[in-house]
């Protein structure tokens, strides 16, 4: 790796991590921050999905048995919430692998569908199940992490900057084995399959196989976001994980830029911070998201990550023109 | 090396492949031939697993392999090209041809998350066996150039070369010389001898009579899915059946 590069990820984490004090502490803003991060995980999970050509509909519903799965273990069983969160994302792995074989034999408008019913189909049972799931009120007092010292040092998990540590590292972990993932011969066969799965196939590649592993990778993550989610809340109810979060991924990662890895980052962060800042029109934020989503389709078809190669394409344009009516 | 005993497959009513009997030898250049819609294209699809039989065996090396999934078939060494030019728009040529080392590379998930040495080696192995590949074709120069970009001839190549890259014992090539010009006509003739010479099976599904019979060993010819005629080039030639086939009989005949 080039120093310059690694000088960039250390000024980078050195940013990510000096954030609750650029904030100066401010709660509101930890909690926005937080909510970055969480977003930031679930795009690029389901980002990871879609370069095998998949979509997913029902992503949040995969957040919300790893928050659920979790939130049990913890409160009824006296699992520590560390291997809570990563039991969540097992669970939701392994319902990932169940419903993955129907999954990955159907495609487009029909994949879209069954996903969908999925999540529709794993928001009921949170309310139906009253006497695990504590129905439509949810599941209330779910202990905070717990604390952990390092080398003497205790972390207690009271405050929210805490929270945004944890699952900033957490996050970084994520991104890193996802990086690592799209960029190798394995990142690029998932992208062949994306292509012409008849191809793929003929010259020996079990596209079943990768795309279920994908499937489940990326619930897993998902899971463990859940899990994270339930701790940092305190509370969760089954329309914390409805329809709209599932829609909402989606549209981070088509409006971030879903051939590009940074394209679902971007879109997480921005479609995060924006309508927080416009708190007063809150009811008004599925028409946000859907104007956005319209303009990004039609304006910038490579998503919100493509923006400093249209300036450059556009200015070079310009320059262009220029030079042509001087030469008049 | 391949056999096929009593093939059939029906769509619904339609009968596409009826009872056919059929092998191929080792190093063998077979043509299969017929007029459109005789099942040459469906009989290669159930070869490759792209469909299920009806009823019939089809063994490779002795081996059963009715009803395999075609990844499993093309890891046993059968490998198909389409007639569409299916290939990867938006890789490169060289990247085309890397993933179709996929057989050769074995790479798993975990050790592509570490980039660990065995890793690496397989990495490069695979695009040493690619950059062969290209090599062979011809094709060196363009490796770099998106597949999309490409002519129709050069991205028909480019399907012979994915193909290639899986390693076949036996290779099916379903009408690789449509909306060639004469000289890429002549040009994958001879890379279609030369893939025989160095020890592939090939079974070619084609409508230009004049490449078929200046290269194939043998031919199969079929019409609405059964076996009309086989035989040496000379034999199919004269054979009065395939004639009839394709030029239709006279009406006052016989």
């Amino acid at each position: 790796m080039k120093i310059s590069r690694i000088i960039a990820y250390v000024v980078l984490l050195a940013f990510i991590f000096s954030l609750p004090t650029i904030v100066r502490g401010n709660g509101y803003y930890i909690h926005v921050l937080i909510l970055c991060v969480v977003n930031v995980i679930l795009a690029s999970s389901l980002r990871a999905i879609t370069t095998t050509g998949q979509i997913s509909l029902g992503h949040a519903g995969f957040m919300s048995v790893g928050a659920y799965t979790c939130a049990i273990l913890v409160m009824k069983l006296g699992v520590s919430a560390y291997a809570g969160m990563i039991l969540g994302g097992l669970v939701a792995a392994l319902l990932a692998i169940i419903i993955a074989f129907p999954v990955t034999r159907v495609k487009t408008l029909y994949l879209a569908m069954l996903t969908l019913f999925l999540g529709v189909f794993i928001s009921l049972g949170l309310t139906e199940f009253r006497s695990v799931t504590g129905g439509t009120s949810g599941i209330i007092g779910i202990p905070a992490l717990n604390k952990i010292s390092i080398l003497g040092i205790n972390i207690d998990f009271a405050t929210r900057a805490a929270n945004f540590y944890f699952i900033s590292i957490v996050m970084l972990i994520v991104l890193v084995f996802l990086y690592s993932l799209d960029q190798s011969y394995v990142g690029k066969t998932f992208k062949a399959i994306a292509q012409d799965e008849a191809l793929a196939s003929s010259t020996g590649i079990n596209v079943t196989k990768y795309k279920v592993a994908i499937f489940c990778i990326g619930c897993f993550i998902a899971g463990v976001a859940g899990g994270f989610d339930a701790h940092y809340l305190t509370v969760i109810t089954p329309d914390s994980f409805g329809i709209f979060p599932s829609i909402y991924i989606i549209i981070y990662v088509i409006v971030g830029g879903p051939n590009r890895f940074a394209g679902a980052i971007i879109g997480a962060v921005v479609l995060t911070i924006v309508p927080e800042a416009f708190r007063a029109f809150k009811e008004y934020q599925p028409l946000f998201f859907v104007a956005v989503l319209y303009l990004v389709v039609f304006l910038l078809p490579g998503g919100l990550v493509t923006i400093p190669q249209y300036l450059r394409f556009s200015l070079r344009n310009i320059f262009k023109g220029r030079a042509a009516h001087a030469g008049d | 090396m391949l056999e096929t005993r009593q093939l059939s497959k029906h769509f619904k009513g339609l009968v596409a492949i009826n009872n056919v009997d059929f092998n191929v030898g080792q190093k063998e250049l077979v043509g299969v031939i017929g007029p459109n819609g005789a099942g040459k294209t469906t009989f290669f699809n159930l070869v490759t697993g792209f469909l299920k039989p009806t009823s019939g065996k089809i063994l490779f090396e002795g081996r059963d392999i009715t009803g395999k999934p075609p990844h499993a078939i093309a890891g046993l060494g059968i490998v198909r090209t389409f007639q569409l030019d299916r290939i990867y728009h938006d890789f490169t040529v060289l990247a085309n041809v890397e993933i179709a080392s996929h057989l050769q590379a074995r790479i798993g998930f975990i050790e592509s998350i570490f980039k660990t040495r065995p890793y690496r080696k397989k990495e490069q192995s695979a695009r040493e066996n690619a950059m062969q590949i290209l090599q062979f074709l011809g094709f060196q120069d363009k490796k770099d150039e998106l597949a999309r970009n490409l002519s129709h001839g050069h991205q028909k190549l480019l399907g012979i070369a994915v193909a290639l890259a899986a390693k076949p014992k036996l290779l099916l090539l379903d009408e690789p010389l449509a909306g060639m010009n004469v000289q890429e006509v002549g040009h994958t003739l001879e890379l279609i001898r030369q893939i025989r010479a160095e020890g592939t099976g090939v079974l070619l599904i084609e409508h230009n009579m004049r490449a078929v019979m200046s290269t194939c060993d043998r031919l199969l010819v079929l019409n609405f899915g059964t076996e009309i005629a086989r035989g040496t080039c000379e034999e199919i030639q004269r054979n009065k059946d395939v004639i009839q086939a394709y030029l239709g009989a006279k009406r006052n005949a016989a």
